[in-house]
């Protein structure tokens, strides 16, 4: 039995390498995420496959045998079987736990990101700078009812009704809403951060490969909250990039934005009737 | 017990028919739909053999339906809600030009985002507009922006086709019964639905201003159908 379920588990994890694991690897942060689902399926296919097999044993060799019922034999506890199972899945869930608290303080924090966030937005109200400060690109992500706009803040605060981002680039997002609760969701980037009002929620991204991604709104917000989602955000080339934005920078040059904030309480906050 | 059971079983349905009759009139009751006429005049200059047809919708954006200028609703239930009027269901052709002219008779609510002030996704990317200015004087030209986000009475906005208008709020000093005429074309594809809805938020007495019609379709929200 050992020997048919080693065989049979080597067999389920050379299938579960071979599963592309969401979100994918288009960012640094999302590869990760793909490499702890891909780890978490590796480990639970010889123990998924071990209860499977350990069923299907008992219901053959344990059927209930035609003719009157007899007493079993009788029960009798293994102090070393039980001392090994707990100490086997402890250590087990310990590694699990480990790995994946590492590596979230990696993929979120100073490793990736040369210098703190907040250094470089300057006081709120105050225009931002013109270049990113250190390897960092600032982009705040506004949620509205029914739709998420994005404001360069390295780049005069221009905004865009689709996220675009440069490839090789440390990215910090700046999550808020300017009205009900939303959640930013950009499924291949591997973010999710909640767009709440009054709150500047941070989440960071490194990207790696130029594509496509969707960005959609996790958080029920309204009667078009299904259809508040964008298949139009890109990850391309530097060049292309600072095409883009200058692009974006000229059109907008005879539309008046309020200066850059953390967040915004505009009007109206509460409409009487 | 067979009667008990009879018994049971009629009141079962009869109660199971009501709340699907119920249920049915409420889904069934929608806003009626319009579809775009062929342009007598286009405004957009296509190659002749392009195959792109050009049509245009007539509509109106008004604070109280019950009393709108173009297109009333007096027998609306609720007559005071902003609306598109005359309906928020359009039906456009597949791969064609839409042109919409929407009669503006709203007095300002301003913007939330003052980004929506600049329109996008539009065919040249400029919108006609014939309004009053503060004088009352009525004035023409085209433009890609209003001026001040504070004016936006209301906005054309069909996310997913990257269309987004600020049509800008009916001056004070403008005559009775007139209106703002806003005049814009966009280009749609293959065959879908479409939602659209408006960034102003004017729902009077819900938080935030997005309750109520902004909420509802057949008021401020509604479906652009190309087929």
């Amino acid at each position: 039995m050992l020997v048919i379920w080693a065989v049979l588990s080597v067999i389920g994890i050379v299938i579960a390498m071979q599963i592309h694991m969401p979100p994918g690897d288009q960012t640094l942060q999302g590869g990760e995420e793909s490499s702890i689902i891909q780890l978490m399926l590796i480990l639970a296919t010889p123990v998924f496959i071990g209860v499977v097999m350990f069923v299907l044993y008992s219901a053959f060799i344990f059927k209930r045998p035609a003719g009157p019922l007899e007493d079993g034999p009788a029960m009798r506890g293994d102090l070393r079987l039980q001392v090994a199972w707990v100490a086997l899945t402890a250590v087990v869930v310990f590694i699990l736990a480990g790995f994946g608290i590492v590596e979230l303080a990696a993929s979120s924090n100073a490793t990736n990101f040369a210098t703190p966030a907040y250094e470089s937005l300057g006081e709120p109200g105050v225009q931002p700078v013109g270049e990113s400060a250190g390897h960092q690109m600032q982009v705040q992500v506004i949620g509205q009812q029914w739709y998420f706009t994005y404001r360069y803040i390295d780049y005069g605060g221009v905004e865009s009704t689709h996220l675009i981002l440069p490839v090789d680039a440390n990215v910090v997002f700046h999550v808020t809403s300017t009205d009900a609760l939303h959640s930013f969701w950009a499924y291949e980037l591997g973010v999710k951060a909640d767009a709440n009002p009054g709150v500047d929620n941070i989440a960071y991204a490194t990207t790696m490969h130029t594509g496509n991604f969707t960005v959609r709104c996790a958080e029920l917000c309204g009667l078009w909250h299904g259809n508040m989602f964008d298949t139009e955000g890109k990850v391309v080339s530097q060049g292309d990039f600072a095409t883009w934005i200058k692009g974006l920078q000229a059109s907008e040059a005879d539309v008046k934005l309020p200066p850059y904030a953390p967040y915004y309480f505009p009007s109206p906050r509460v409409k009487g009737s | 017990m067979a009667r008990r059971l009879v018994v049971t079983v009629v009141g079962v349905a009869i109660l199971c028919a009501l709340v699907t009759v119920f249920i049915v009139g409420f889904v069934a009751k929608a806003p009626g739909s319009i579809a775009s006429e062929t342009a007598s005049q286009p405004r957009v200059a296509v190659g002749a053999d392009s195959g792109q047809t050009e049509t245009v919708i007539h509509l109106e954006t008004t604070g109280a339906v019950g009393t709108a200028v173009v297109y009333p609703r007096p027998d609306d239930p609720n007559p005071n809600w902003v609306g598109y009027l005359p309906t928020t269901t359009w039906k456009v052709p597949a791969n064609s030009i839409v042109t919409i002219v929407i009669a503006q008779d709203d007095t300002p609510s301003g913007l939330r985002n003052p980004f929506w002030a600049k329109a996008q996704g539009i065919v040249g990317g400029t919108f006609h507009m014939k309004y009053y200015d503060d004088q009352g004087n009525p004035q023409e030209g085209d433009f890609s922006h209003i001026d001040d986000a504070a004016n936006a009475a209301h906005t054309f906005a069909i996310p997913e086709l990257g269309v987004f208008v600020p049509l800008e709020g009916l001056s004070a000093n403008a005559p009775a019964n007139s209106y703002n005429e806003i005049t814009f074309s966009f280009r749609v594809g293959k065959a879908g639905v479409f939602h659209w809805q408006c960034f102003v938020p004017c729902g009077s007495g819900t938080i935030y201003g997005n309750g109520g019609p902004m909420q509802t379709v057949g008021y401020m929200g509604g479906f652009l159908v190309v087929q």
